[in-house]
């Protein structure tokens, strides 16, 4: 099959003259990556993410909506993406090419298709989150939330006091801040209890 | 010269095509394609937009420390998130609209500090004019009126808010001037209230006259 298709590709483009067989290389190539480049921008919407599939509308969704990164004072959000997929190109279509096991677990497994069984799913989903977000020192938190540019006389003395000891002990923000949007798992290990070896993750990576 | 390299080109061009043409077609159009995205995000950053001439540095200088810049939570907006639409085809327009200021940095039409501050109400307007007619659309990217949420508001935040709802008032005809100094002259309410538009034209349209009152 592929054979025959180059083939036939092959005679197509000896038909031709060389300019026009490289004008159309080079707009097919424009509209893949611009259908490809769409496909990630739509992929990454909240109509997409939120309710394409009543896995994420009936428990993720509902669970973030009205949390403070939804409803606050200002009205500027953060929606699934911005916390739950890389910003950086690479780790992006790596995340995207990742979503397949969604697709899975929707299709032919059904793993989390009924409350029970993603509240039975939810340690496990939990942590697998907290991991990644150690893993990169909460990269994807800190995509909006630049440590630098918090005014310090805009936050209370606690929060302060806190981040400056999270500082000392080498905490990432997901350590402490977990549970703020969905809910906490009822059992298994917290964030401080998992144990991740950040040392061979460069921060800021690429890839 | 050039007509040899035409001609050259042309005859390259009518040769007949193969697959390593197709597929060299397919790789420049891949390089073009990655380089003209990569641009737009670049251009996009605090990086090129604060440092790429000389003339923004002074704007960048006003917005350090503003709320913008620096807040409780660290959450930032910089250059492009209140000054280039985010939709695809704007976005473009708007990038091709920077020639203006290439233009204006090789005429050097804000070149000095007292250049710029001459300019600067004429600069401001056209900004409120801008948000005016999209209703504030770049502030609306971030900030969703509708997740606002009342009980984190102050009581008066919420009067005004409901006040320039019932008045049809957009985002920058109140939160102007926010990150950027202020320049003499009408703000935007002046500007775009119905008084100003029955009062003669020329009076709302003229360069620095201070009539705002504090």
């Amino acid at each position: 099959m592929p054979k025959r298709l180059i083939s036939k590709v092959r005679r197509w483009a000896a038909a031709r003259r060389a300019i026009v067989v490289l004008a159309a290389g080079f707009g097919l190539a424009w509209v893949g990556l611009t259908l490809f480049g769409t496909t990630m921008v739509y992929t990454s919407t909240e109509a997409f993410c939120a309710t394409s599939c009543h896995e994420m509308a009936n428990n993720s969704n509902m669970e973030y909506i009205g949390s403070s990164h939804d409803r606050n004072r200002t009205g500027v959000r953060a929606t699934c993406v911005d916390c739950h997929v890389p910003h950086a190109p690479i780790p992006l279509y790596i995340a995207k090419m990742g979503a397949l096991n969604d697709l899975w677990s929707h299709h032919v497994t059904h793993t989390v298709d009924t409350r029970e069984k993603f509240e039975a799913q939810r340690p496990k989903m939990a942590q697998r989150v907290w991991t990644y977000m150690k893993g990169n020192d909460s990269r994807e938190c800190r995509h909006c939330h630049t440590p630098a540019n918090m005014d310090p006389d805009k936050q209370s003395p606690i929060a302060i006091a806190r981040h400056e000891k999270g500082k000392r002990e080498k905490l990432t923000c997901v350590d402490c801040h977990f549970g703020i949007t969905h809910h906490e798992p009822k059992s298994g290990p917290g964030p401080q209890e998992l144990d991740v070896d950040r040392s061979l993750i460069p921060r800021s990576a690429i890839f | 010269m050039f007509k040899k390299i035409i001609g050259r080109i042309r005859a390259w061009g009518s040769r007949p095509g193969s697959l390593f043409i197709l597929i060299a077609g397919l790789a420049v159009g891949g390089v073009s394609f990655a380089s003209f995205g990569s641009f737009m995000v670049y251009a996009n950053s605090e990086h090129f937009c604060a440092n790429a001439c000389h003339e923004m540095q002074p704007l960048q200088k006003e917005h350090k420390g503003t709320i913008h810049d620096m807040n409780r939570s660290g959450v930032r907006a910089t250059c492009n998130d209140c000054h280039v639409p985010h939709e695809y085809v704007p976005n473009y327009l708007a990038k091709l609209g920077l020639l203006s200021d290439v233009w204006g940095h090789w005429t050097g039409s804000i070149d000095t500090k007292a250049e710029f501050d001459a300019k600067r109400y004429e600069l401001a307007k056209r900004v409120w004019v801008y948000m005016k007619s999209n209703d504030s659309r770049e502030c609306r990217h971030c900030h969703t009126t509708a997740k606002m949420d009342p009980d984190k508001q102050t009581e008066k935040a919420l009067k005004r808010h409901e006040k320039g709802r019932l008045e049809g008032l957009t985002c920058i005809e109140c939160h102007f001037a926010i990150a950027h100094t202020e320049p003499d002259g009408p703000g935007p309410q002046e500007l775009f209230s119905v008084k100003a538009a029955a009062a003669d034209a020329p009076a709302s349209a003229a360069a620095p006259v201070s009539t705002r009152k504090d």
